[in-house]
């Protein structure tokens, strides 16, 4: 007697439903998210307290900002920073994202889960989609966490709370849509160190402070080149993401973070298909 | 139609090679014993039929389809190494991800089915870091059990069972087999339980296949011997190595002749010969010894 068996290939949208079930779970039932959370809205609070400070070339304390808004997002496009205010804002979210998108994947490879994955779902390309969006989710959520923290220290340290309202809602939601380029670009480098936790960790942290646009815009403003081209980078984008933001700011965060998510969706798919599932 | 053949599979890590031309073919329905000694290519192999990692060359198919196809894979489900829980979430929401990674359908009576099955109903609620190294494994098991794979590839799912456990194992697996299409390949050191329920063997030495062979054959190749317990033994060694050419001592202390001969010819010589002999039998060499001879002979 002949032995009959058939098989049916699952569906993208049944293969990453699945999936990010599961992350989506995992997620919100380990304490991991909820801890970042409480960083990401900490954080703010702290550095807005830090309300004086005495400038590089001496002289009198001043306050470190003028507008509560300040602690969201910066005055204007500051690619090369002089002072702590300039950089802290909630581009700072992007560095504990890095590290909770480090710890979430590490969790993967550590417990094997990776292996239970990769032999049912075939397609590492669910693997990158799933935790991109997931990651973007969270990162998401701790810029809200974030917006909510630094607001409510702004307001008791007694700052000025004029603005222009669109523009900080555009600046907002321009580095909450940039979250998904980022998270990919973690995901990415998770992938690349998935067997070095540790430096996997630094690496989402080395690229979350945005060093290295903050070290090219230097060079391009000391040589006095234009400076747009530096939006076309994620750090460069988020930055542009300010207080003057308009219509224009949100879509190019908005194509930044697309085109730099397809980007490392790409080529994380490259690495996990070339390499070895440890 | 077999659930895995694999030609001329190969696989390199920097100079070393793990797996060098191997073939490998398992038929459907069989419970597939995969032996071999650490490093000799075991999970290498698992780990490219599951698609883990690539392979250098060859092919691998399973049920007729290159093991890349999603359709097969779907179908799969392992167990190597770990069995990949999440430490901080109970035995029963690790269960409930893996269900919903596989998108089944009435997934928690499929995880209350499948731990029932390893008789782990009663741990569920567990947080996965407390268990037990063999309550792990069984979970392990479990896990790999969700939605009634096709092929199952377990490396030393034996490894931290009690022995009540290892008869659980047993019946799932014959269990598993029974209608003839779902396969499974196990690896494990522990040859005495695999033994016990595999259908076909595999012996890897080097990464390359050094024997494969069905119970039967097993069964066949296993050579039978007489063993002897005498009040002398030194004198009835002494004796019987002067008649016969195979004569060795086991761990238990017994002599075993392993030349075509009866035990009451061999009990007759040392009667004979004034050597009393207090017990006498017939028996045959097990996988391990089987395996081990093999081993020998490779060296």
């Amino acid at each position: 007697m002949t032995k009959e068996i058939s098989f049916e290939s699952p569906s993208f949208k049944e293969r990453i439903k699945g999936m990010l079930g599961v992350d989506f779970y995992r997620l919100f039932h380990t304490p991991l998210f909820y801890i970042f959370l409480a960083i990401s809205a900490i954080i703010p609070a702290m550095v807005s307290g830090m309300t004086m400070m005495t400038p590089p070339e001496g002289g009198e304390a001043v306050a470190l900002y003028s507008n509560v808004w300040q602690i969201i997002a910066a005055k204007e496009p500051l690619y090369v920073i002089n002072t702590i205010a300039d950089y802290a804002n909630m581009n700072m979210v992007y560095i504990f994202g890095g590290i909770m998108v480090s710890i979430f994947i590490g969790h993967d490879y550590k417990s094997g889960y990776v292996k239970q994955l990769f032999t049912t779902h075939a397609l590492k390309q669910d693997y990158m989609i799933s935790k991109s969006l997931v990651c973007a989710f969270a990162i998401v959520c701790m810029c809200a966490s974030y917006f909510v923290g630094g607001t409510v220290a702004g307001l008791l340290v007694g700052y000025d709370t004029a603005v222009n309202v669109g523009s900080l809602i555009l600046a907002i939601l321009g580095k909450m849509v940039l979250s998904l380029g980022w998270a990919s670009l973690f995901t990415f480098l998770n992938v690349i160190f998935r067997r070095y936790f540790g430096i996997s960790i630094c690496s989402s942290f080395f690229f979350g402070t945005g060093i290295l646009i903050i070290g090219v815009a230097s060079i391009v403003e000391a040589l006095s080149l234009p400076t747009w081209f530096l939006n076309a980078f994620l750090y460069g984008s988020s930055v542009n993401a300010c207080l003057t933001s308009n219509i224009a700011t949100f879509v190019g965060a908005m194509l930044t973070s697309l085109i730099w998510a397809v980007v490392y969706n790409i080529a994380g798919t490259y690495v996990l298909n070339k390499s070895d599932v440890y | 139609m077999n659930a895995i053949e694999i030609k001329n599979l190969s696989k390199s890590f920097g100079a070393k090679q793990a797996v060098s031309g191997l073939n490998m073919t398992v038929p459907m329905g069989a419970i597939y014993g995969f032996i071999g000694e650490n490093g000799s290519g075991k999970s290498t192999t698992e780990k490219m039929i599951c698609g883990l990692i690539p392979r250098d060359g060859g092919t691998i198919t399973v049920y007729g389809k290159d093991n890349s196809d999603e359709a097969v894979r779907e179908s799969m489900s392992v167990l190597i190494e770990a069995p990949g829980c999440f430490g901080g979430l109970t035995v029963f929401d690790n269960m409930m991800l893996q269900a919903e990674n596989l998108g089944l359908e009435n997934a928690e009576k499929e995880v209350i089915r499948t731990l029932k099955l390893v008789r782990m109903e009663g741990a569920a609620g567990n947080k996965y870091k407390n268990c037990s190294l063999g309550m792990k494994q069984r979970v392990g098991i479990a896990m790999a059990l969700l939605g009634d794979p096709t092929l199952l590839v377990l490396d030393e799912p034996l490894n931290g069972l009690d022995a009540d456990g290892m008869r659980i194992m047993r019946e799932v697996f014959t269990d598993i087999i029974k209608d003839g299409k779902r396969s499974i390949v196990v690896s494990s050191h522990l040859l005495g339980e695999l033994e016990k329920v595999a259908t076909h063997y595999g012996i890897i030495r080097g990464g390359k296949m050094m024997r494969e062979m069905t119970a039967e054959e097993l069964e066949r190749d296993c050579r039978t011997y007489v063993s002897i317990k005498a009040k002398d033994m030194n004198a009835a060694k002494f004796l019987l190595m002067r008649n016969y050419t195979r004569v060795e001592e086991d761990e238990a202390g017994y002599l075993r002749v392993y030349d075509n001969t009866t035990p009451d010819k061999v009990a007759k010589y040392l009667y004979d010969n004034g050597i009393a002999v207090t017990e006498l039998g017939k028996a045959k060499i097990g996988l391990e010894e089987y395996y081990i001879d093999l081993m020998k002979e490779g060296k």
